[in-house]
């Protein structure tokens, strides 16, 4: 993306194409609550829902733990694809913009890297002190700090220069992957298990609970992420031009990091490593929207989530009994994807400097 | 310049194809705790201890021989009737009141506990199985284990259990949580196997399907078998410490260069020191489950190296090992060829079968010339 100007945004088209985005993301919803390993018929999905709205209609599932895997495994699993997919889908668009650099994504700045050394430490050490919480809190923890790591060592003088910050953030990644791979090497086969999925990313055994913590953190997230559009707008024109208009370039910075750390943290805690999402989606529906941030957050949150209930779906059903790790298929999918969207940028825009 | 786009994509979207195909085989087949029962199958079963002649020297003999032992052989106490509500404390001390035990699953990493609720006499309420779960009355069973020992929270729903044993060798822990969330009970027991803790399994197995005189029964048999085995062991194992065979427990899979050592807590300790071999992995320290330097192995000078069976063959058999691990042909081990193998699953399950895995072990390290006998005849 060599820094286009944003174009003036239509309010018509904008809300057309989120409306689009919106009923893809239900349609989706629909779809994959109908389907998975234990067979229950879309009339009782309908039914079981309504029924838990107060709407005496339909029929409820006639398998004897059909009500108990729609609203304990398939409903909490479904809602944390959709949290999982627009965190991550927001925070690439956000840091994307903040970097100016269409490679940025919160993998390259090591919120995914902490996140996983920290909860490997504790999986490997046995830590509990949160109870069954411990590792994703870990997680958590690990992404914000090695973040807030990155961004103090990248600054200099007040300043933050973009290839430093990329390039600090591939040597924390460095240093991550090393611990990571001490870590296994000291961790007993269980561990060492754990930590493999754990890194490949899955939605397997997400509880209501776990939706519980996570929504209001995504909530927050995406509601500072499209605060900040405005001023990510004006900081396209190049930090000069920003700070004579009026923004406060460092502080525009900051404070998308923390958003990015919070949005990306909260998504991993859970799910693991889910790569690509950040970087694919914002670029498609840059395509579609255009560059200016307050239609790409949102529209980049909702395809983010279309995307990994898709993704989810794929990964619980393609094998019967089995969970593909969901991480692999969006790596698996994104990866030439990428590939096609650099030489397609090479073609119509002479590339990415 | 749009023409060569296209063959690009399609390219990439076969690669894509192909790997992904790829993965779902490989995800299906590396499963560390293995199918067992195809082997044991062909294999015969190792005859008893006391009815072979143990070698003159141990040490002199060479060649691989297979510790088989069957996985079916079932003898479950007669018609038990459960004593319902059953009130247990589980491994993690949690309160679980048991009302029916018609539909259920019993699961863990090395089939142990299906295996014990079907000696207890409970086979028939078994609805599903872990992949380590091959005898008779189970195989056909539906697995709910998917990528080896991933549960799948689903599949388990899907049979409608109205009990689930288990430990936490399967995961992700989050799924046997959903299923507490869902209203089943579930009882969690201790995780490690060793023959210091078989009985204090199966009594948890037998107290949550409500019938404690059955394994109260089972584990008198067990232990008496265990005590009946380990008495044939010391009266032809060398008294002295330092003429018994230098014994490791290798697991190895595939060619990728996976070679680890069991240790101390792993189970593979008690084996070593029950059938009277000498465990290497104590002399140098060696705890859990970790990988091994080929420069330690030789260090280590092994006479004697057991394994498991679907390991060994995954890495091309005893041929292909000391190919590709030229440092375990500088051991006396490979000098001899002096391998034993048994079936992945039952080989550090412990359970009832205990002492036919003690029984086979202790025939392949002290009168290995009967196996192999035994394998001309087949």
């Amino acid at each position: 993306m060599s820094v286009s100007l944003p174009l003036p945004p239509s309010a018509a088209s904008r809300s057309l194409v989120l409306g689009v985005l919106s009923a893809a993301l239900l349609l989706a919803l629909v779809v994959a609550a109908g389907a998975g390993q234990l067979d229950i018929p879309a009339s009782e999905v309908v039914g079981s829902v309504l029924h838990r709205l107060g709407l005496d209609v339909g029929s409820l599932p006639t398998h004897p733990q059909g009500e108990a895997t729609l609203w304990q495994v398939r409903f909490p699993r479904l809602g944390m694809a959709v949290l999982v997919g627009a965190s991550l889908g927001a925070a690439g668009a956000l840091m994307q913009g903040v970097f100016g650099n269409p490679l940025a994504e919160p993998g390259v700045v090591g919120v995914s890297a902490g996140a996983a050394l920290a909860a490997a430490a504790v999986i490997v050490f046995d830590v509990a002190v949160l109870g069954q919480w411990t590792i994703a809190g870990a997680a958590f923890v690990g992404g914000l700090v090695t973040t807030v790591a990155v961004y103090l060592l990248s600054r200099d003088a007040g300043r933050t220069e973009v290839v430093t910050l990329v390039l600090t953030g591939i040597a924390i990644n460095a240093v991550a992957g090393a611990a990571l791979a001490f870590l296994m090497f000291l961790g007993d086969t269980q561990a060492r298990e754990e930590i493999v999925f754990w890194q490949l990313g899955s939605l397997n055994g997400s509880r209501t609970e776990h939706l519980a913590v996570t929504l209001p953190l995504t909530l927050v997230g995406l509601v500072a992420a499209i605060a900040l559009a405005r001023q990510l707008d004006l900081l396209a024109l190049g930090d000069r031009a920003a700070r004579h208009v009026g923004v406060d370039v460092e502080r525009l910075r900051l404070t998308s990091i923390v958003v990015v750390a919070l949005l990306t943290a909260s998504a991993v805690a859970f799910a693991g490593i889910i790569a690509f999402v950040g970087l694919i989606v914002p670029h498609l529906m840059r395509m579609v929207v255009g560059p200016g941030h307050r239609s790409l957050v949102p529209a980049s949150a909702l395809g983010g989530a279309v995307l990994l209930v898709l993704a989810d779906l794929w990964a619980r059903t393609a094998i019967d009994y089995a969970d593909l790790p969901i991480g692999m298929l969006t790596s698996l999918v994104g990866g030439p994807v990428f590939f096609w969207l650099l030489r397609r940028a090479r073609r119509t825009a002479g590339g990415w400097a | 310049m749009s023409h060569p786009r296209n063959p690009l994509l399609l390219a990439l979207t076969l690669v894509a194809l192909v790997l992904l195909t790829g993965c779902g085989g490989a995800v299906g087949s590396a499963d560390p705790a293995g199918s067992g029962a195809g082997a044991s199958g062909e294999v015969a079963v190792a005859p008893s201890l006391s009815e072979v002649e143990p070698a003159e020297d141990p040490r002199a003999f060479t060649g691989p021989v297979t510790a088989g032992v069957d996985g079916s052989d079932l003898d479950p106490v007669t018609a038990p009737q459960p004593a319902l509500p059953a009130t247990v404390r589980d491994a993690q001390g949690t309160e679980v009141v048991v009302d029916d035990v018609s539909r259920v699953l019993a699961l863990d990493i090395h089939g142990t506990l299906a295996r014990t609720v079907a000696e207890l006499g409970m086979a028939e309420s078994l609805v599903g199985r872990d992949i380590s779960t091959q005898f008779e009355q189970a195989a056909d069973l539906p697995l709910v284990t998917g990528n080896g020992h991933e549960l799948s929270a689903e599949a388990i729903l899907e049979l409608d259990p109205t009990l689930i044993i288990t430990d936490t060798s399967l995961g992700p822990w989050d799924v046997v949580l959903q299923m507490r969330d869902a209203g089943i009970p579930v009882v969690v027991v201790d995780s490690t196997r060793s023959l210091g803790n078989v009985e204090e399994i199966t009594t948890m197995v037998a107290e949550a399907l409500g019938v404690p005189a059955a394994g109260a029964e089972l584990n008198t048999r067990v232990s008496a078998e265990i005590e009946e085995v380990l008495g044939h062991i010391e009266a032809i194992a060398p008294a002295e410490e330092t003429d018994r065979l230098r014994t490791v427990v290798l697991y190895v899979r595939g060619n990728a260069g996976v070679y680890y050592l069991f240790g101390e807590g792993s189970g593979a300790d008690d084996l070593i020191d029950a059938v009277g071999a000498y465990d290497v992995a104590e002399e140098i320290g060696w705890s859990g489950m970790r990988p091994v330097t080929a420069e330690g192995l030789v260090a280590a000078q092994p006479e004697l190296v057991v394994m498991m069976t679907k390991g060994l063959e995954s890495a091309g058999g005893v041929d292909g090992l000391l190919e590709r691990l030229p440092a375990l042909a500088q051991t006396p081990a490979g000098q001899n060829r002096r391998f034993v193998d048994m079936d992945d699953s039952v080989l550090l399950g412990y359970g009832p079968g205990t002492a036919d895995v003690l029984n086979a072990l202790a025939v392949a390290v002290h009168a290995p010339q009967a196996l192999e006998a035994q394998g001309d005849g087949a």
